[in-house]
C-alpha cells in the first residue's frame, strides 16, 4: 500500500517531478560519458605505449627490472615461449637480449640501448616497425643490420646504410665489439625511445655478446591489455617454474601507472561533487514538500497511519524519484556512450600531447559495466541515505500540531 | 675568585691535552700525506705488469694487462690475456679518454655519458682511471684519526668534496701509512653510506719501493662481488717515450 501511495503522491505534483528527475537524469548520464571516455582515453594510453616496446606484460629473471645485467638471463627460452603461447589469452610472446654499449661514428660516440629481438615475432608484440621513418624495418635473415631511434641518429650523424661501430661488455665479460650498418631509422614521439634504443637481429646479438644462445626476458602481448592483466595469474605460475617473475604493466610503466592514478584521483573529486549538488538539489525539493504537507501528514496520522508509516513513505517516494533518474541515466548515457564509441571523437590540436604517449588524436569511450553505472548507483544511494533526513523530520510530528500548521 | 679557577683549571686542562699530543710524532698534513701517497703509487711515470680479476658468485675471470702512467693525467693500458680479450686497450689523456678494439681496429672516444660504466666488466668504472688523481684536486682533506699497525701509523683522511666539484661521492674516507703507502678507500654516497670499499691486502717490494701489491675493490650492493688488481712487476721514473701516449701508438702499438 505505501508503494502505491508513494508512486501516487510523486505525480501529484507532475513539474517538480519532471524537474527533478531531469536533474538526476542529466547528472548521470554525465557521469557514465565523461567515465566511458576516461576509461577510454586511459585504455588507448596504456595499449599505444605498451604496444610500441614493452609488450602487455613481461617475464623476467628476478632482480633484472632493478639491475639489468646481461648476465641474468633466460638460458632455454623455446619450450617456455611455447608454453607462454600456448595460454589462451596470450596472442605472441617474443624473446629479447640487451644490454648498454658505446655507438660510435667517426668522432661522434654515444651510449645506448643495445635490444636483441627476433624480427618474426617482435613485429606481434611491438609497432616499433610501424614508426620507421627512413629505411625499413628488421627482417628474418638481417645480420649485421640495426634500426636506431631518430634522436641518436641526428647525434651520431647516421643514415640509413651508414655503418655503425658497436662497443659494448659481453656475458663472458669479454669486450663486444663489432660494426653494423643501419637499415632504418625509428620515431616514436618518445624521446627516451627516440635517444636511446637501438635495435639488432637477436641471433647477432647473441654471437657479439657471447650469450650462448641465452635472451635477457620475453615480452608478452594479447588481444587487449585487459586480457593479459586477467591472465597474470597464470603467467606468474609459468614464470615460477622456470625461476623468473612476470611483470605486469603497472611494473614496466610505472609513471604512466602513477600518471593515470593521479589523473583518476582529480576527476573522482568532479564526479564526487556532482553528486553532491545533485542530492542536496533533490534533498532541498523534498524537504520542501515534507513542509508543505505538514498537514497533510497530520491528517494521515489522525486516521490511523503510524508516523514511521509516513516517514517510509516519504523516503520510498525519494527513492523512487532517485531510481527511476538513474534509471534514464543509464540507459540514455549508454546509448550516448555507444553512439561516441563508434564514431570516436576527435580532439583537433592536441596531437602534440597525445604523440608523447604515441596515441592517435581521436579518442573513443569504453562502456563498460562499471562506467554505465558507477555514477547513476553513487547518485541512487548518496539520495538514499540524505532520504533519512525527511524521515527523521516526519517521525517527529504530532498529529494535531500538524494538523493545525498553515 | 670562582672565575680564577676557573680559568686555571681550562689552562692545565689545556696544557694536559697539549702535553698527551706532543707523546705522538706531530699530526701529519694530509695534503702532503695523499700527494706522498700518489707519489708512491705513480711516481713521476710508471710502468707494470698487473692482472685483473673480477670475482662474482657464480663466475670468475683473470685478464692480464701492461700499464703505463706518466704525471697525473696520462695512462695508457694494453690487455694482454686472455686471447680474447688481448689487444684491447684504454688510452687516458688529460680529460679524454679513448679505447682500442682490435677486432674493429678502430679507436673510440668514450662519450662522458659512459664513463660511469663499468671497465671491461670489474667492479672500476672508467671514471677511476680516467679521474684517478680528482682526490688530489677537487677534495678537501682532513685528518680524522691515526692507528698503529706493528712499525707503522696509519692515517685516516676524510676527503670531502669541494663545492661544485665534478664527482659523485659525498665523501671519500682514505687510509695511508706514514711512509705514504694508500691501504684502503671507502666511496661513500650523498648520504653518506658506504658505496665500495677497496682494500690493500698485501704491501711488498716492488721497484725498489714499498709497494700495496695486491688491492681489491669490493661494492657494496652484493655480497661476493669483488676486482682485485695485482700488480706482478713494476718499474717507477724512467723516462717514457714521447709517442706512448698518443692516438697512433693506442690503434698501432710501438711498445
Amino acid at each position: 500500500m505505501l508503494v502505491g501511495l508513494a508512486w501516487r503522491n510523486i505525480w501529484r505534483q507532475p513539474h517538480r517531478t519532471a524537474l527533478s528527475l531531469s536533474s538526476i537524469a542529466i547528472a548521470g548520464t554525465i557521469t557514465v560519458f565523461l567515465l566511458a571516455l576516461q576509461q577510454g582515453a586511459y585504455g588507448t594510453m596504456k595499449e599505444s605505449v605498451l604496444k610500441l616496446m614493452d609488450g602487455f606484460a613481461q617475464l623476467q629473471p628476478p632482480g633484472y627490472a632493478d639491475d639489468p645485467d646481461i648476465r641474468k638471463s633466460i638460458s632455454d627460452s623455446g619450450p617456455l615461449i611455447a608454453d607462454l603461447v600456448s595460454l589462451p589469452e596470450v596472442t605472441a610472446a617474443t624473446p629479447r637480449a640487451a644490454s648498454y654499449a658505446i655507438l660510435s661514428n667517426g668522432p661522434q660516440s654515444y651510449g645506448a640501448a643495445i635490444v636483441g629481438i627476433d624480427p618474426a615475432r617482435e613485429v606481434k608484440v611491438s609497432n616499433l616497425a610501424s614508426t620507421i621513418t627512413r629505411g625499413r624495418y628488421l627482417q628474418p635473415g638481417d645480420e649485421d643490420a640495426v634500426v636506431i631511434g631518430a634522436g641518436l641518429a641526428r647525434n651520431l650523424k647516421l643514415n640509413p646504410g651508414d655503418s655503425v661501430t658497436m662497443l659494448g661488455s659481453a656475458q663472458d665479460g669479454s669486450i663486444a665489439a663489432d660494426i653494423l650498418k643501419v637499415t632504418g631509422i625509428f620515431s616514436t614521439g618518445s624521446p627516451a625511445l627516440d635517444r636511446q634504443v637501438v635495435e639488432m637481429p637477436l641471433v647477432h646479438f647473441q654471437q657479439d655478446f657471447a650469450m650462448n644462445g641465452s635472451i635477457n626476458l620475453i615480452a608478452v602481448s594479447g588481444e587487449h591489455l585487459s586480457t593479459i592483466n586477467a591472465a597474470i595469474p597464470s603467467l606468474e605460475k609459468i614464470a615460477r617454474r622456470n625461476d623468473l617473475v612476470a611483470r605486469d604493466w603497472t611494473q614496466l610503466e610505472p609513471a604512466l601507472h602513477d600518471v593515470i592514478l593521479l589523473d583518476g584521483s582529480f576527476s573522482a573529486l568532479l564526479y564526487v561533487s556532482l553528486v553532491i549538488i545533485v542530492v542536496f538539489i533533490i534533498l532541498n525539493t523534498l524537504l520542501m514538500s515534507v513542509l508543505e504537507r505538514t498537514r497533510e501528514f497530520g491528517m494521515l496520522m489522525a486516521i490511523g497511519m503510524k508516523p514511521r508509516q509516513i516517514g517510509r513513505m516519504v523516503w520510498l517516494e525519494l527513492l523512487f524519484l532517485a531510481g527511476s533518474g538513474s534509471a534514464i541515466a543509464i540507459a540514455a548515457g549508454s546509448a550516448i556512450t555507444a553512439w561516441a564509441a563508434t564514431q570516436g571523437i576527435p580532439f583537433p590540436g592536441a596531437e602534440a600531447l597525445f604523440s608523447q604517449w604515441n596515441m592517435p588524436s581521436t579518442l573513443y569511450p569504453q562502456l563498460t559495466l562499471l562506467s554505465a553505472t558507477a555514477g547513476p548507483l553513487a547518485i541512487l544511494v548518496a539520495v538514499a541515505i540524505a532520504g533519512f533526513i525527511p524521515y527523521a523530520r516526519v517521525r517527529r510530528l504530532e498529529p494535531v500540531t500538524a494538523m493545525r500548521s498553515a | 675568585m670562582i672565575r680564577k679557577a676557573a680559568l686555571i683549571l681550562l689552562a692545565t686542562a689545556a696544557m694536559t691535552g697539549l702535553a698527551s699530543a706532543d707523546t705522538t710524532a706531530p699530526a701529519p698534513n694530509p695534503d702532503a700525506l695523499l700527494r706522498a701517497a700518489f707519489d708512491n703509487w705513480r711516481a713521476d711515470s710508471s710502468q707494470a705488469d698487473m692482472t685483473m680479476t673480477v670475482h662474482r658468485p657464480d663466475w670468475e675471470r683473470h685478464m692480464e694487462m701492461k700499464t703505463w702512467t706518466q704525471g697525473d693525467d696520462d695512462a695508457l693500458v694494453r690487455f694482454t690475456a686472455p686471447a680474447k680479450d688481448a689487444g684491447n686497450a684504454t688510452l687516458k689523456k688529460g680529460d679524454e679518454t679513448w679505447v682500442f678494439n682490435p677486432k674493429l681496429n678502430q679507436v673510440i672516444k668514450l662519450p662522458a655519458s659512459m664513463l660511469a660504466q663499468s671497465w671491461m666488466g670489474s667492479d672500476f668504472s672508467y671514471n677511476d682511471l680516467s679521474k684517478a688523481n680528482d682526490l688530489l684536486t677537487e677534495y678537501t682533506h682532513k685528518l680524522t684519526g691515526s692507528t698503529k699497525d706493528g712499525p707503522h701509523t696509519v692515517y685516516t683522511i676524510d676527503a670531502i668534496p669541494k663545492p661544485g666539484a665534478p664527482v659523485v661521492w659525498g665523501k671519500r674516507t682514505v687510509r695511508v701509512r706514514e711512509d705514504g703507502i694508500m691501504l684502503g678507500e671507502t666511496y661513500f654516497d650523498q648520504d653518506m653510506k658506504p658505496v665500495r670499499i677497496m682494500t690493500t691486502e698485501k704491501v711488498s717490494m716492488i721497484g725498489g719501493r714499498d709497494y700495496p701489491v695486491v688491492m681489491t675493490m669490493r661494492p657494496e650492493d652484493e655480497e661476493g662481488k669483488w676486482t682485485r688488481i695485482e700488480t706482478k712487476d713494476a718499474t717507477f721514473n724512467q723516462s717514457m717515450p714521447g709517442y706512448l701516449f698518443t692516438l697512433s701508438n693506442l690503434q698501432n702499438p710501438r711498445n
